[in-house]
């Protein structure tokens, strides 16, 4: 049995959402015909919260929740998955200039994966830091599916991911509940927890995908100068 | 590194500005701007029948009102330029012509990120809009974004 | 009159075109009291690291707030209660903007809706994003 995860989603526990969990859930139960997932995972900026018990909206609305991070380091923003006491004692997620080789080493040996976040964005992603710093090591998988993207970013992530054997993975980076689950991962196998879900991206078979509608492009209007 | 400022300033009430008076005139600008035809907010014999009694501003009128010169002097100021990175309104009661409207503000948060044109820092202004009766009509936070 | 009962979520509110010209543009400037050169010119604004003329944030909220108001219809009836809006890139006049927005939520007690509204550009990137609460008086 596989499992689709959106893996990138802000709650309004950032603070740059508004978007309320249960509204989330709500939304993928409505529309289950154009976005499959089983789950989302919230990756709330610079922060996480231990505390959340989102086990009843999960039995209302069939709808799995994970939580995770979204931190910010010298090569750009990062999903930290499989965040435990060790990695909170040791990290601090509000520093937004952690070092990523660090970060990304000692997570691993604390049970946890990070995994670098739209890497073809400027200044916050991997690629561009790239250009002037050696590559990082023990990077398994990159965001190359996001829905926050501007033109030419994922194409970019692409190009990195075959250029250094990275796996892929998608993720809406939603701050507004209609625009949940539009990119996501599939998995091959059954996950249930974030262990579950540190496991598989380590060594399991999963690859982005894109549910995002294609609107088309509106005619470019006639500039008109009047003064 | 934590950023460098007077935390002191946080919740302080920096600015109680003097009342700006709300014409027919300056409503009907602001109507004329972003295109606005609802009766509601532009024809003041139709309004009188509507659910306000009367012309009242469209609810975006509220942001409009400006802090006044303490503003540079006691908000916190990184880097060399402050943009407009978002509002977040929330309208509790209808604006009318004849109104007089004073603004208290005071810094609500300062906070870092990074994005895509660098590091910046975050300045929340939270301002509370009250007409001449003393209600209060509109509180608006205004992220400035600093980049550094 | 619209009526909290007909309210459902995954209800689209447009899309809708607008044409935003650079007067419009320079007419909201000045009516704000701050007519900057990156909201009246070209020239000032590129002198400024733009493109070209932007407009000011206070007028993308106008129009997102109209967008919202002028689905809740002349008749009243509701009203939007709040809006918070993100500028995620510039928004330049003389393009057609494109508005959408989904209803998202809903609170029964409090009869209010949830809407994420938004301005794309001719090429679907999204410029602004906001959310906006709508309450019903009934």
């Amino acid at each position: 049995m596989s499992t689709t995860l959106d893996l990138h989603s802000h709650s309004d526990a950032s603070e740059d959402s508004r978007a309320p969990v249960e509204a989330y859930l709500n939304w993928i139960k409505l529309r289950r015909a154009e976005l499959p997932l089983d789950g989302i995972v919230l990756t709330e900026h610079r922060q996480f919260n231990r505390e959340a018990d989102y086990r009843p909206l999960e039995d209302k609305f069939g709808v799995m929740v994970l939580r995770a991070s979204e931190v910010e380091t010298n090569y750009g923003h990062m999903l930290v998955f499989g965040v435990n006491d060790d990695i909170l004692a040791r990290f601090d997620f509000a520093n937004i200039r952690l070092d990523a080789q660090t970060l990304i080493d000692e997570v691993a040996k604390m049970g946890g994966l990070v995994v670098p976040c739209h890497p073809g964005r400027p200044n916050i992603g991997l690629c561009e830091h790239y250009e002037t710093q050696p590559p990082l090591g023990n990077v398994v998988a990159v965001e190359v599916l996001n829905g926050g993207s501007r033109k030419g970013e994922d194409e970019r992530s692409i190009e990195l991911v075959r250029r250094y054997g990275y796996r892929a993975v998608g993720g809406s980076d939603s701050h507004l509940v209609s625009l949940i689950g539009l990119c996501a991962t599939r998995f091959d196998a059954d996950i249930r927890s974030i262990d579950g879900l540190v496991a598989q991206l380590r060594s399991g078979e999963y690859q982005p995908v894109d549910f995002r509608p294609r609107r088309k492009p509106v005619p470019h209007a006639v500039a008109v100068e009047t003064r | 590194m934590a950023l460098e400022f007077d935390q002191s300033l946080i919740g302080r009430v920096f600015e109680v500005t003097d009342p700006v008076s709300v014409t027919p005139e300056k409503i009907a600008r602001f109507c004329a701007a972003i295109g606005e035809t609802n009766p509601l907010y532009t024809d003041a014999e139709a309004a009188k029948k509507g659910p306000y009694g009367g012309l009242v501003a469209p609810p975006s009128f509220a942001v409009m009102f400006r802090n006044g010169r303490n503003f540079f002097e006691h908000v916190p100021r990184f880097g060399r330029r402050g943009f407009d990175a978002g509002k977040d309104a929330e309208f509790v009661a209808p604006i009318r012509p004849g109104d007089s409207i004073t603004l208290t503000s005071h810094v609500k948060e300062v906070y870092e990120k990074t994005g895509r044109t660098g590091s910046m820092v975050f300045v929340v202004i939270r301002s509370t809009l009250k007409n001449q009766r003393d209600e209060v009509v509109a509180h608006i936070d205004h992220r400035f974004m600093n980049r550094q | 009159m619209k009526n909290f009962s007909d309210i459902q979520i995954g209800n689209t509110i447009g899309p809708r075109e607008q044409f935003v010209s650079k007067d419009e543009c320079r007419a909201f400037a000045h009516s704000s009291g701050f007519a900057a050169p990156r909201f009246t010119d070209d020239e000032g604004a590129r002198k400024e690291g733009l493109p070209g003329m932007i407009l000011p944030g206070n007028m993308s909220l106008g129009l997102l707030s109209k967008f919202v108001t002028d689905w809740i219809g002349p008749e009243g009836g509701a009203q939007l209660v709040r809006i918070s809006t993100t500028y995620r890139v510039p928004v330049q006049p003389d393009h057609t903007l494109v508005f959408q927005g989904f209803v998202t939520h809903s609170v029964p007690e409090e009869r209010t809706a949830e809407i994420d509204v938004w301005i794309e550009n001719e090429e679907a990137e999204r410029l602004v994003t906001g959310t906006a609460t709508v309450r019903f008086d009934k």
